[in-house]
């Protein structure tokens, strides 16, 4: 039986040195030392005086062969922990796809008119003449239509310049205010150039009920402005003037390259913006005879009304650096899986 | 400069020029009362006190009263004038003048017209420009002697009469413009745009006629723009300036020819008022005002506002203040909000505090459909699917080059170019497009995809809007059928869309390719297209390899999309995975019907690969109340194998 021993032994040896991973090990493991490995069957075959004569000397070949798995798994643990793998190759991606950009900005605009109760809206690109100018208290012959460059269908029915057409369609939907939407959508001018493209995108907000007053107006746009660009920045009304408004306003924002003050911290003059603020967009208190139109009683209902560029705000808010407008509807995919 | 932009004219720019300062500003287009020297000036009288800067308004126009200059007639030089229709001129004046010597101009008057962008001509047509500049109103000056028979007709051209103006420009007219006629028959003038070139004054003018007047805004506003003649006295007379400025400007007007050009009055001056401001009183409800603005406002501090701005206070209550409305504000002051942003913003926006409104929060539901296409977007774009934006126009050139028919498109009257001539009646056109312009710039595969609006006309009733539906169309190209498919798939299982199925389809396929395209229903609701493209629609989009489309109506799937989901309990017992082989010519998916219907122990079926009409699957087996055996399971193989 020693001679046995030995050779099961000296296989083990054998073995060990072919075993590369705790796997492998764990197999030779099972072989020898496993129920049915080779020690125990040498145990199994001997007889009851055998066993009790040759009993220690088994014991020890078995301590001995477990002792070398151990110190075998040992250095295999150690070669595995001081093994060098490069860290710096690039990983595998999986398909990684783009939200565009403009969906991006809509996306974070609804949501932030959204938390304090607007209800989203998408009126109508292609409207009537009624809805687009008309009914905003915007007479045909007026100069305030040519300003507009409108795209038209037939002499009734446009692509509408801008989202204000959701104002009169949103109180003949609702019928009694209070009335507060947001109205995101595409509008179209008659303009291409650098800072111009005929297809844009705006977003309108109104809110009409009893007592709606222009500080309202000025606490939405700084809630706003706080939620999009940053908690620093404010809101500056300046006279100006809309047919569907009055009073009217032209809304700066505050700059965020020089903190509103015009002036960079090195103190040169800030190139961004004009002495500390940036033009945004128009909003006014709107009209009584837009509320007329839209069947509410101006005596009893006053509501504010702005309707700014999704593109504009976008670009101001990432100082992109696009460039040429037309660039944000590039369809070249270099520039699209950028965003 | 910032008190006059935060409260009136914004003013852009602040130069200086040797010791004088020049302003640019920008005056809103309702407010042609502030396009001038003094109207600025005036805005500032009533602006700047609010600041602490004590302001007075001096040398108004509206101070300047008849003098002895215009009695001082040597001469009586005949001129008449005929007004054929009272509409066209609500206010004409003019007179005559000779002992004119015409030579440059004096340096106050032409270093003033330089700085303000203008080239210095002469004495006399410097005196007018500086007039307009000055106050607002426009002057005309026409050469008396080369008015034939000194007659001047005021009346309407009438179609394709020919009129040459100063800047040696002929305009053949439409008919309906504001015309002057000499005696002999000849156009002397295109009123309220430009001087006729027949009138003109030269460096022989010795007598004059000095003209001025307010005309018809919808008139003068229509022939500036198709003769494209926007002069700045087309843009301020179409704006209806204040007609009591003819005669003071006149009388000045006067004076300075007098003092540069030796000019002396040969004439009674002509007023001809034909429609004279019908005065306007307003009243102002204190509370009201507070009420729209959103603060209480102090009454004296109203009261001074307005009266600096020149609106006269007839009688005033605690509550209530009767307003009259000067005559250079007549054509923007018609109701008691016009009032309240005069007040408003003179007092200062920037003075008000922001409050956030309470409004109660309304209790129905947003637009569903939005929410969905935001959340398909977002899901394509984290698979590995860029967005595109692609214009809403195109040409008809797209349409058929993309084998997509224009029918009930709608096309626009006034198109920037034919490239954007047509509303989309598709994505498709676009999205083929899109692969064009990125072949060789970027490396395959690409995935793509649009979702937007396509525009379907009413034929039926054309006084109705059209239908805008939304639409999802992908792309890719460098992906296989079963890739491409397999996103559209997940696509829909994310949506939680039931019983998807793709049917083989063969009519009216467009682009897609025969023999290989499908139509895609959930249920039997039709949810789109899917497959590959027609070799002649890849030729013509210069496409390489294989290229797949998906159109589908977001409409019906945004109706059908849902966050269900079935919970089914798993089994206790371990599946029997294993493979087998198939050979049939059924379709796939019905051979996967027909699979998994054979017994409810198979429960899940996964096509691995076909060779010819040999398909392999894997198959799971589960009995969900016992362990199965390998000899049970064996004889469910068998029966499957007899499916064909």
């Amino acid at each position: 039986m020693n001679q046995e021993i030995k050779e099961i032994l000296a296989l083990l040896d054998q073995d060990l040195n072919q075993s590369t991973t705790l796997e492998k090990l764990r197999q030779v493991e099972l072989t020898y030392l496993g129920k049915k490995g080779k020690l125990n069957q040498i145990f199994d075959k001997q007889t009851k005086e055998e066993k009790a004569k040759q009993g220690r000397v088994l014991n020890q070949a078995i301590q001995e062969a477990a002792q070398k798995i151990k110190d075998k798994s040992n250095s295999i643990i150690d070669q595995e922990a001081n093994q060098k793998f490069d860290v710096t190759i690039p990983g595998i991606l999986p398909p990684i796809g783009h939200l565009h950009l403009v969906t991006q900005a809509i996306k974070e605009i609804s949501d932030i008119f959204e938390k304090i109760g607007f209800i989203r809206r998408r009126y109508p690109e292609i409207d009537t003449d009624w809805y687009a100018a008309e009914g905003l208290n915007i007479p045909k012959d007026h100069p305030a239509r040519d300003d507009q460059e409108t795209f038209y269908v037939s002499d009734n029915v446009v692509l509408t310049p801008h989202t204000s057409n959701g104002q009169l369609r949103e109180m003949e939907l609702v019928k009694k205010p209070p009335i507060k939407m947001i109205n995101i959508g595409k509008t179209y001018r008659r303009q291409i150039d650098a800072s111009h493209v005929p297809m844009f995108h705006q977003f309108e907000g109104l809110i009409i009920d009893k007592g709606i007053n222009v500080t309202h107006l000025i606490g939405i746009t700084n809630y706003f402005f706080q939620n999009y660009f940053g908690p620093d920045r404010k809101a500056r009304l300046r006279p100006h003037h809309f047919q569907f408004t009055e009073p009217s306003f032209e809304i700066d924002i505050s700059c965020g390259m020089c903190a509103g003050t015009g002036v960079l911290e090195n103190g040169e003059k800030c190139r961004l913006c004009k002495s500390g603020w940036l033009e945004l967009g128009g909003a006014g208190m709107v009209h009584p005879n837009v509320l007329k139109n839209g069947g509410l009683d101006p005596k009893k209902y006053s509501g504010f009304a702005f309707g700014w560029g999704v593109e504009r705000v976008l670009t101001m808010k990432s100082n992109l650096n696009l460039g040429d407008l037309r660039n944000l509807y590039s369809t070249d995919l270099r520039i699209l899986n950028q965003f | 400069m910032e008190a006059l932009t935060l409260c009136g004219p914004s003013v852009d720019r602040l130069n200086q020029v040797e010791n004088d300062y020049v302003y640019e500003i920008e005056a809103i287009t309702n407010r042609v009362d502030t396009a001038s020297a003094f109207g600025f000036a005036r805005e500032a009288s009533a602006i700047l006190p609010l600041f602490g800067i004590p302001a007075k308004l001096i040398n108004s126009p509206y101070d300047i009263k008849s003098t002895d200059l215009l009695e001082r007639k040597t001469n009586k030089l005949p001129l008449e004038i005929k007004i054929l229709d009272q509409d066209l001129v609500s206010h004409l004046s003019a007179i005559v003048l000779d002992n004119i010597v015409v030579g440059p101009s004096p340096k106050e008057i032409a270093s003033q017209i330089t700085i303000s962008g203008s080239r210095p001509i002469n004495n006399l047509v410097d005196v007018t420009n500086y007039l307009t500049l000055c106050f607002g109103q426009p002057v005309h000056i026409f050469d008396y002697d080369k008015i034939g028979g000194h007659k001047m007709i005021l009346r309407t051209s009438k179609p394709s009469e020919k009129v040459q103006t100063l800047d040696g420009r002929n305009h053949e007219l439409l008919g309906g413009d504001i015309v002057i006629e000499d005696g002999d028959g000849r156009l002397i003038d295109l009123c309220g745009i430009m001087g006729g070139k027949l009138s003109e004054v030269d460096e022989n003018t010795k007598r004059a006629v000095l003209f001025v007047q307010t005309y018809q805004p919808k008139k003068i506003r229509r022939t500036s723009l198709y003769t494209q003649e926007r002069t700045l006295a087309a843009q301020i007379f179409e704006k209806n300036p204040d007609s009591k400025l003819v005669v003071p400007t006149l009388i000045e007007g006067v004076r300075l020819l007098n003092l540069y050009a030796n000019a002396r009055v040969a004439g009674d001056s002509i007023d001809i008022y034909t429609a004279k401001p019908e005065p306007k009183t307003l009243k102002l409800d204190l509370k009201w005002l507070n009420n729209l603005i959103g603060i209480k406002f102090d009454v004296v501090t109203v009261i001074s506002i307005l009266k600096d701005l020149g609106f006269d206070i007839s009688k005033k209550t605690d509550l209530q203040l009767e307003v009259k409305v000067p005559t250079w504000r007549l054509h923007d002051i018609s109701i008691p909000e016009d009032l309240a942003e005069e007040v408003a913003r003179v007092y200062g926006y920037f003075r008000l505090e922001g409050k956030l409104p309470l409004v109660p929060n309304l209790s129905y539901s947003t637009n569903s459909l939005l929410n969905w296409e935001y959340l398909a977007k977002k899901y394509l774009a984290d698979i590995g699917f860029t967005e595109i934006f692609n214009y809403s126009l195109i040409s008809q050139d797209l349409y058929q080059k993309s084998g997509i028919s224009s029918d009930h498109s709608i096309s626009l009257k006034n198109p920037l170019t034919i490239e954007f001539e047509h509303m989309r009646r598709s994505l498709i056109p676009s999205l083929l497009m899109d692969l064009e312009n990125n072949q060789g710039k970027i490396d395959l595969p690409m995935r793509i995809f649009e979702l937007s609006n396509i525009y379907i006309a009413n034929e039926h009733a054309a006084d109705k809007l059209p239908e805008e539906r939304s639409i999802l169309a992908l792309g890719t190209q460098g992906l296989d059928f079963r890739t491409s498919k397999g996103y559209l798939e997940a696509l829909f299982k994310q949506l939680h869309l039931k019983n998807i199925n793709f049917t083989s389809h063969d009519d009216n396929l467009g682009p897609w390719q025969k023999n290989q395209t499908a139509q895609i229903y959930s249920d039997n609701h039709f949810l789109g297209m899917f497959g590959p493209i027609k070799t002649l629609v890849k030729a013509n989009f210069n496409l390489k390899g294989e290229v797949y489309l998906a159109n589908l109506d977001f409409q019906t799937i945004a109706n059908l999309s849902n966050t269900e989901s079935i919970y089914n309990p798993i089994s206790e017992f371990p599946d029997f995975i294993e493979d087998i082989t198939i050979e049939s010519k059924l379709y796939i998916s019905e051979l996967i019907q027909l699979i998994k219907q054979e017994n409810s122990l198979i429960t899940k079926v996964i096509y691995k690969e076909s060779f010819q009409n040999r398909h392999t699957f894997t198959i799971h087996f589960n009995d969900s109340t016992k362990n199965l055996s390998q000899d049970e399971v064996n004889v469910l193989k068998t029966k499957l194998l007899k499916i064909s």
